[in-house]
């Protein structure tokens, strides 16, 4: 497991996360990994309390992930001043 | 010309980039559009004729992959893949290339003709960005067109793009290809599959999605060694990347995908922050999403009551004053009856008591799916809908319902399970319909006062809300999650927002109409040979010892599972008048607009509910809510008698 690997639940509003891996069934985690959250993606969360789902901006859309998801998707967390290259 | 010939043409593409706008707009069709994912969950067919060829033109639902889990995805996967379309128009969201790009390249892979469609290009240009078509078509292989569909832009260069593709007929094979690691597998385990067996697909494409272990396609291959070496590469390259191999070749898909759109974009001039982004500020915040959402449907509610009752009034009044022309027609008593209390008389309420309503109504719903504002509401409602056992994707085919159950029930297939299907469908036949929202707007706020019809909506989401809690309680499995792509928001466009608004009307005018005028005359002649009397005795012991409503109301009940509209019309024609309330006391308005309200939908919607869940869970749904009417609305009266003379 790598060292600061967290859930997207646990990245605040506004900072960017890095996905290490989906944890869950096949059937959901390939869906997500087919709206383009792959291993390696950049993602930034845009909205994130505990009322609604989490709302993530991936390869320019932004997509919406229910809260139960979401504690399924481990991700690195990289602050909120993270440049990709 | 020489011989006509037929081709098929299907659009396929991701959910929300515009395939039914370029559906209507080539076809002249009636899809209903809007600025959510999921509205299309059928195929829908038209036809485009032109110099002596004949296109069928096939509108497939939203779809991400060829690897599928949803009902409606399905759909168009099957189609694709086996009915083998002579081309496909895949439409890509220009702002979007990237995600839209992974689809296209399995469709290259799958080897179908294609033809591109970059579609609302204006907005990608609105961020300051182009996109060099040409170069994306040569390293794709495939035409690609530049097109606006909501105003019409592009479609002529896009149809003949597509009439010369298919003319000439010619197929391309890509020369896309993954990373050594995972292409060298590809190709040995598709010599194999050419050599062993016969399928409908390529082999290339059989050995990607063997690779990638899809369900569907293991399903279809019998030979033992195939699929053995097919789990033997995957193996390898879980080791060798330390990845499920299915990751491993999105993965490497994605990337393919993400060099073409780097090399295709390029910017012209700098991003301004979308107004989008500002509003979702508000209408996404955990408190003034709430206030701005209640804001938004009491607004609603009122612009729909005002409007309707202002103008129900007016064409009741002058509509009305038809009656001495038409009496003094030179006609038998007979016919004169049958002519201006029957027909006259359904024409009336038509046109008097529901048009009023449902017109501006329908109007909103179609402004509101139009503008991207739907998907904002699922948003808010996901928590909520877990409650209930569902999640925030369920709250779009409910939205629905509030037009109409019957898309509503079928609308529920965007859900990813059946018993979340079963449940939404369930609670959607709860929503208050437009032909409910005529009863309870014509009725209960124009004779009592809106705050009533208020209280009566909010009874009814109350209910909603248990229902699913007791569903959720019953039936088996764990709600599952949501993941719903947000669409961007849309100025809508004035032209799209009024065909919406037709087609819905058209079929009120074509379909309702006369059911309503032929239901009245009907009713009409049961009343010429009184026949209504034993009828409204035989219903008295419920309707009047339980309700406390006249008896002449059951009769309109059973009228009404035709439509429920019915309940009202023949209200105002069994008593003569459209004031109701000369003939009803408060509390039986009350009444008769909560139980119209919770009774089953229609005919059309129990329809509906069979043809998606077999006729034993359609019966089902139709007993349970009739008899829950008759019950809640017998407590009900119990609990107003208190309050209400």
């Amino acid at each position: 497991m790598i060292r600061d690997a967290v859930t997207l639940l646990d990245i605040p509003e506004g900072e960017k996360a890095e996905v290490v891996n989906l944890a869950g069934g096949y059937g959901f985690m390939r869906r997500l990994q087919e709206m383009g959250l792959i291993p390696g993606q950049i993602v930034k969360v845009i909205r994130n309390s505990a009322m609604g789902p989490v709302e993530i901006s991936v390869m320019g859309t932004h997509l919406a992930i229910g809260r139960g998801i979401a504690a399924k998707i481990i991700v690195k967390r990289l602050g909120k001043h993270f440049y990709e290259r | 010309m020489k011989d006509k010939k037929e081709f098929v043409v299907a659009l396929a593409g991701n959910a929300n980039v515009g395939k039914s706008v370029i559906f209507n707009q080539l076809t002249g069709g009636n899809q209903i559009i809007g600025n959510w994912p999921g509205k299309t969950v059928e195929k829908a067919e038209g036809f485009i004729e032109q110099e002596g060829i004949r296109i069928r033109v096939v509108d497939l639902p939203g779809i991400y992959s060829l690897s599928t889990y949803s009902e409606e995805e399905i759909v168009s996967r099957e189609f694709i893949a086996k009915e083998k379309p002579d081309l496909v128009i895949n439409v890509v969201d220009a702002v979007n290339l990237e995600r839209n790009l992974f689809f296209t390249l399995q469709l290259i892979e799958l080897e179908t003709p294609l033809v591109i469609a970059l579609n609302q290009y204006d907005i990608l240009e609105n961020k300051g960005l182009e996109i060099n078509e040409k170069k994306l078509s040569e390293l794709l292989g495939v035409p690609v067109v530049k097109t606006v569909a909501v105003h019409n832009k592009g479609l002529t260069e896009l149809f003949e793009t597509v009439k010369t593709a298919l003319l000439e007929g010619k197929k391309k094979i890509s020369n896309l290809r993954y990373g050594k690691e995972v292409e060298s597998r590809i190709s040995e385990l598709a010599k194999l599959i050419t050599k062993k067996t016969k399928t409908v697909y390529p082999p290339r494409f059989v050995a990607i999605k063997l690779l990638e272990n899809d369900p569907l396609i293991k399903k279809e291959i019998t030979d033992k060694e195939i699929l053995e070496k097919a789990e033997k590469f995957r193996q390898e390259l879980k080791e060798i990347h330390g990845e499920e191999a299915e990751t491993v070749i999105i993965s490497e898909r994605y990337a393919i995908a993400s060099r073409i759109a780097e090399s295709v974009i390029r910017r012209k001039s700098t991003f301004r922050k979308s107004i989008g982004d500002w509003f979702d500020n508000i209408a996404l915040n955990k408190i003034w999403g709430y206030v701005f959402f209640i804001l938004v449907t009491i607004g609603i509610f009122y612009a729909v009551f005002e409007f309707g009752s202002f103008f129900s009034d007016l064409l009741s009044t002058w509509l009305e004053s038809f009656k001495p022309i038409f009496m003094k027609m030179p006609l038998s008593p007979f016919w004169n009856k049958i002519l201006w209390d029957g027909v006259m008389e359904g024409v009336i309420a038509g046109i008097g008591i529901v048009l009023p309503y449902i017109a501006p109504f329908y109007l909103i719903l179609a402004f509101l799916e139009d503008s991207g504002y739907l998907a904002r509401i699922a948003f808010l409602t996901d928590n909520l809908m877990h409650k209930l056992g569902l999640h925030g994707k369920a709250f779009m085919p409910l939205i629905e319902g509030f037009g109409c159950n019957v898309p509503a029930v079928l609308g529920t297939r965007i859900m990813e399970r059946d018993r979340d299907r079963f449940i939404a469908a369930i609670l959607a036949t709860l929503v208050p319909c437009s032909a409910r929202t005529v009863i309870i707007l014509g009725l209960v706020a124009a004779f009592l006062g809106p705050v009533y019809a208020l209280l009566i909506y909010i009874l009814d989401f109350i209910l909603i809300l248990i229902v699913g809690r007791i569903l959720n309680k019953f039936m088996k499995g764990t709600p599952s999650g949501l993941i719903m792509e947000m669409p961007r928001y849309r100025k809508p466009v004035m032209k799209i927002i009024l065909k919406q608004t037709w087609i819905r009307l058209k079929e009120f005018v074509y379909f309702a109409f006369p059911i309503i005028i032929i239901a009245n005359v009907v009713m009409e002649i049961f009343s010429i040979f009184n026949w209504i009397k034993p009828a409204a005795d035989f219903l008295k012991p419920v309707m009047t010892n339980f309700l406390g409503l006249p008896p002449l109301a059951g009769i309109t009940f059973i009228f009404g599972i035709l439509r429920k509209e019915l309940t009202l019309v023949m209200l105002s024609t069994l008593y003569h008048t459209t004031n109701f309330a000369k003939v009803l006391t408060p509390r039986q308005i009350f009444i008769f607009g909560f139980v119209t309200m919770i009774y089953i939908p229609c005919v059309a919607t129990i329809a509906a509910l069979k043809r998606e869940f077999g006729w034993k869970r359609a019966t089902a749904v139709t007993i349970g809510e009739f008899v829950g009417a008759i019950v809640l609305g017998g407590i009900l009266n119990q609990i107003l008698k208190l309050f209400m003379p």
